[in-house]
């Protein structure tokens, strides 16, 4: 049976988005015959956003363009969607786990009377049958489920997939479908969004020692810089640091932070989310906290179990002697 | 104001079951239950929002082995009221099915405002309940808060977002998940607060209470049919050094680092 996917597609800092364009690469991978299409939700469309999709493998765009789609808003994203998905009847509904995507997806689902897999890392297809794969219990488990119904919904776990660095698609077919948005649709009001500013490009960092939670203060971070200067590396931290300006926002690593991809990653006092560790890819990853059971240890190809207070003036001494 | 959480009861993650050794219930102890900490971040934000506005705070359970032990702790915190909503016909792996429920749960309370979820599970990492509560119920809502604030009869809400934080506004009646961040970091329990949970009487409702039976909330109904859970093989080894005073410890590292030829620094 040959397949029909519609996939969200995020634009962000007026990119497609990455983990969108990673989930194309999979679908095509793993279901060559697969019929691709993509929703395109803007007040602005722009004709790179499409040719980049188009490149990527998906075959037609429908469009919605509307001011009020300018930015990000669960209800009018919700009745544009649904007006695509009624034209096309596809078999699979997916998008991104960002937060958009994961805004998005469950409340389609509920509005076709059916659940959705969320934060999938992979995808199969069994003899017409679509199989979902989440890992679970800190990633000591995979969950293998399928959705009961004609279209499936599901969100990836960002991070999970790759892009194709050598994309051969064509440019695609482009619908403009037209959505008429009232003022009840309007209700939850967008403000502002504070742009995090990114003064530091951590990208092509070799070593980086992060802080979490565990460092306690913004005057504890004086130790992580220290020994990152040591290593000739770079800071790093989780978003319960830059949340509360222990540490400048351009350090945050994950999902909503840079990703990165050093030879070294030291990790103190960092309890290992999913939304943390999705933005990293070391070679080598050393981790360094208090409780043996943190998820980080999972990560870790080396680790102490051990306060890091004790721990880090040791090893700054020990790494200038 | 009427404020409903919904909590849910998990085993603590710190439990020594092992992959999915994890997921049998057979294997639990009492004492190994916790509310889910997300949860707990919701409960927080319920009482900040409480003692600006002098709400009333129900905590809601009804997910979970034991939720009469998760609803004290949400009282010992400060929550004014408890429900326990349990029934054996209960499928809630399904965050569809869970919604069901909740939904019920809602309409049988009546009257509310504000309803406040965490941002997910954290053993399974669902998170598509909220979302699928807001659109059962048609009510405006914000995922991922990291703050809530109140600006007149509305309430500003930033959430996080890739490359920064995003802030809406919406009304008072609504659905939101909380975050982990600085804002909903729950408060202890207090002295006063651990009597009145011992004193508190927490009622169960069932699923005939709610209005709800096996065929819409019974594993049967699920339409995410779980299919196989195994154990993700971890084919690195890591090299944990668990005991020993802070010196030995690092020195051991920098020797085993030295041995497998890892280089320190650039
Ligand atoms: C949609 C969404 C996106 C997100 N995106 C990101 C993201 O991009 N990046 C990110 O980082 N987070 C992100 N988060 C937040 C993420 O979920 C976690 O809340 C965060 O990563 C936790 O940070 P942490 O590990 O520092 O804190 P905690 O989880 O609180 O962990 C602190 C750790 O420190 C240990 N510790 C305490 N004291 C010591 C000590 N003295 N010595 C050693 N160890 C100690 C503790 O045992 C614990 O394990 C996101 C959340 C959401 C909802
Ligand atoms: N998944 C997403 N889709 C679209 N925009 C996003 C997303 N996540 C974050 N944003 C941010 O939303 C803001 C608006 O982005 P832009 O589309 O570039 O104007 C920027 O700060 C983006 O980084």
């Amino acid at each position: 049976m040959k397949m029909k996917a519609l996939i969200f597609l995020q634009i962000r800092e007026d990119l497609v988005e990455e983990n969108t364009l990673g989930i194309l690469n999979k679908l095509i991978e793993t279901n060559p015959s697969i019929e691709i299409h993509g929703a395109l939700l803007r007040d602005q469309i722009k004709s790179e956003w499409v040719e980049e999709a188009g490149k990527h493998g998906v075959k037609k765009i429908h469009t919605v363009k509307a001011s009020e789609l300018e930015v990000y808003l669960s209800i009018p994203y919700v009745k544009s969607m649904l007006e695509i998905i009624k034209d096309i009847e596809p078999n699979l509904v997916i998008a991104a786990g960002t937060v958009y995507g994961e805004d998005l997806i469950p409340r389609l689902a509920v509005q076709h009377g059916v659940s959705c897999a969320e934060r999938i890392t992979d995808i199969t297809f069994d003899s017409g049958e679509i199989i979902f794969h989440s890992p679970v219990r800190d990633d000591q488990v995979m969950k293998a489920t399928k959705i009961v119904g004609p279209i499936k919904f599901a969100t990836t776990r960002t991070g999970a997939f790759f892009v194709n660095e050598n994309p051969s698609g064509s440019s695609p077919e482009v619908t403009e479908v037209s959505v008429t948005f009232d003022e009840d649709d309007m209700v939850v009001k967008h403000i502002e969004i504070k742009k995090a500013e990114r003064t530091v490009n951590l990208k092509d960092a070799k070593v980086i020692v992060a802080g979490g939670r565990g460092v306690g203060g913004k005057e504890n971070f004086q130790i992580i810089k220290e020994i990152a200067k040591l290593l000739d590396g770079e800071i790093g931290a989780t978003r319960a640091c830059t949340d509360v300006h222990w540490i400048e926002e351009t350090y945050e690593i994950g999902q909503t932070g840079q990703s990165v991809s050093p030879d070294l990653y030291i990790g103190a006092g960092i309890s290992g989310a999913p939304q943390h560790m999705s933005g990293i890819k070391a070679k080598t990853l050393i981790a360094i906290n208090t409780d043996e059971g943190a998820p980080i240890f999972n990560y870790a190809d080396y680790g102490i179990v051990g306060d890091m207070h004790l721990i880090l003036p040791i090893l700054k001494k020990k790494l200038e002697g | 104001m009427k404020i409903v959480v919904f909590i849910s009861q998990i085993v603590n993650p710190q439990v020594k079951l092992q992959g999915v050794d994890y997921f049998d219930s057979s294997r639990v102890n009492e004492d190994d239950l916790i509310i889910n900490p997300y949860g707990k971040n919701a409960i927080e934000g319920a009482l900040k929002l409480k003692e600006i506005l002098g709400a009333d705070v129900t905590a809601v359970c009804s997910k979970g082995l034991k939720p009469n032990k998760a609803l004290r702790e949400a009282i010992a915190m400060g929550c004014d009221n408890a429900i326990e909503v349990a029934d054996e016909t209960f499928y809630t792996e399904d965050p569809l099915i869970l919604a069901k429920i909740y939904t019920n749960i809602l309409e049988k309370i009546e009257e509310f405002d504000l309803v406040l979820l965490g941002v997910e599970e954290q053993s399974t990492s669902s998170y598509a309940t909220a979302a699928m509560l807001a659109e059962k119920l048609n009510l405006p809502s914000v995922l991922y808060a990291e703050e809530i604030e109140i600006q007149g009869d509305k309430l500003r809400v930033g959430h996080v977002l890739e490359g920064g934080r995003k802030i809406v506004e919406m009304p008072m009646k609504g659905i939101i998940s909380c975050s982990d961040s600085q804002f909903f970091i729950p408060r202890y329990t207090t002295m006063k607060g651990i009597l009145n949970a011992k004193r508190a009487e927490i009622p169960i409702w069932n699923a005939a209470d709610i209005g709800v039976s096996a065929s819409v909330v019974g594993e049967e109904a699920a339409s995410l049919k779980q299919i196989s859970l195994s154990n993700i093989v971890i084919e690195k080894e890591s090299f944990i050094i668990k005991e020993g005073e802070p010196e030995e410890q690092v020195d051991k590292l920098l020797a085993k680092l030295k041995e497998d030829g890892v280089k320190l620094g650039v």
